[in-house]
């Protein structure tokens, strides 16, 4: 992969603490320890607890899926060359450089706190707000990291399958959309 | 069988992602990264399970089935258009709401646009991080062109 840094010479970049307790966070835990008690006082204290060893049983099958995921989403982000991908897919970049943002979107593991930042470090890079949008819609409807471990893991495969496939042109025709857009208000 | 598929593609990425690492002190940096990582996501994966489990547990069947079932039709993909952004918290949970609206009557259909709206319009992220990321103008124009994103997948699905 040429595509990676040369690591062997460059010291690792240090990453920011990310706050582990946030407001996304406390309204989750609000939401399920509500459902919770809803659940008790319609169900009876058996059921909730039911529920509760399912989702434990559950968690310990997706485990080792989940820790790799993990690893792929903290390792990868430190070796992406930044500066390197905003050259590919600058504003000249045709439609080439629309398949390359929207591919390095699906490429990407990691939630919104990492997507977002990159996006805004290509436009810095030089990349043009059609090959932005196709890297955001890549992440969104074809994030391989999120349709592996969770897609899969939750839906029927065929169901997966068909949301995938049909999603597969659209980053592009977003970012192709954006262009367009863009040259008409000029 | 998908969990050990996918379980098995991921294990492979990231086997292969740890050999590039370089060296020790790399090493160490993406152990520290995980670990944080980790700290990070458990917590969510975790109540967000919970969370579901217990929502699947409360969704009434015969209202899944009259406002998201095959018979509903157009009104089940632009309701589930609507509660796709609604949604808290990250992919899992989404995912975990879809299958359970499935099991208790859902059209494929529905679940379908419900989690394409998800993926595009989540407002957790939109105000959390694209807002403060891309501006304004940016972020508006892309939800311009993604709007009739969810419809044309959820139509085609229907025709496929």
């Amino acid at each position: 992969m040429p595509s990676l840094k040369n690591t062997e010479a460059d010291p690792p970049p240090i990453r920011k603490k990310r706050q582990i307790i946030d407001g996304s966070l406390l309204v989750l835990s609000a939401f399920t320890a509500l459902a919770g008690i809803a659940v008790f006082l319609s169900s009876g204290a058996g059921r909730a607890l039911e529920i509760v060893a399912d989702t434990f049983t559950f968690l310990a099958v997706l485990s080792p899926k989940i820790a790799a995921g993990i690893f792929i989403a903290a390792t990868l982000p430190l070796m992406l060359p930044k500066e390197h991908v905003g050259r590919l897919i600058g504003r000249e970049s045709g439609l080439r450089g629309l398949l390359i943002a929207a591919f390095c979107g699906a490429a990407i593991p990691g939630g919104p706190m990492m997507t977002f930042p990159i996006a805004a470090g290509l436009g810095v890079a030089g990349a043009d707000l059609g090959a932005m949008i196709a890297f955001i819609s890549g992440w969104s409807l074809l994030g391989l990291n999120r349709t592996l471990i969770w897609e899969f893991s939750f839906l029927p495969a065929d169901l997966v399958w068909t949301r995938y496939l049909l999603s597969l042109p659209v980053p592009i025709l977003l970012g192709l959309a954006v262009r367009t857009f863009l040259q008409v208000r000029k | 069988m998908n969990i050990i598929i996918g379980t098995f593609v991921i294990g492979a990425a990231a086997v292969l992602l740890w050999l590039k690492l370089p060296n020790g002190e790399w090493r160490l940096a993406s152990y520290l990264a995980s670990i944080d990582t980790f700290l990070f996501t458990a917590p969510r994966v975790l109540i967000a399970l919970l969370g579901a489990g217990f929502f699947a547990e409360l969704l009434p069947e015969n209202e899944v089935r009259q406002l998201l079932g095959e018979e509903a039709g157009i009104a089940a993909v632009l309701l589930a258009v609507v509660l796709g952004p609604l949604t808290p918290g990250g992919a899992f949970v989404s995912f975990a709401i879809a299958a359970a609206a499935l099991k208790t009557g859902a059209s494929p259909v529905a679940a379908i646009a419900y989690v394409t709206s998800w993926s595009l319009f989540s407002t957790t992220k939109i105000f959390a991080y694209e807002l403060s990321f891309m501006g304004r103008r940016a972020t508006l124009l892309r939800i311009l062109v993604s709007l009739p994103v969810p419809f044309v997948i959820s139509g085609l699905s229907y025709a496929w």
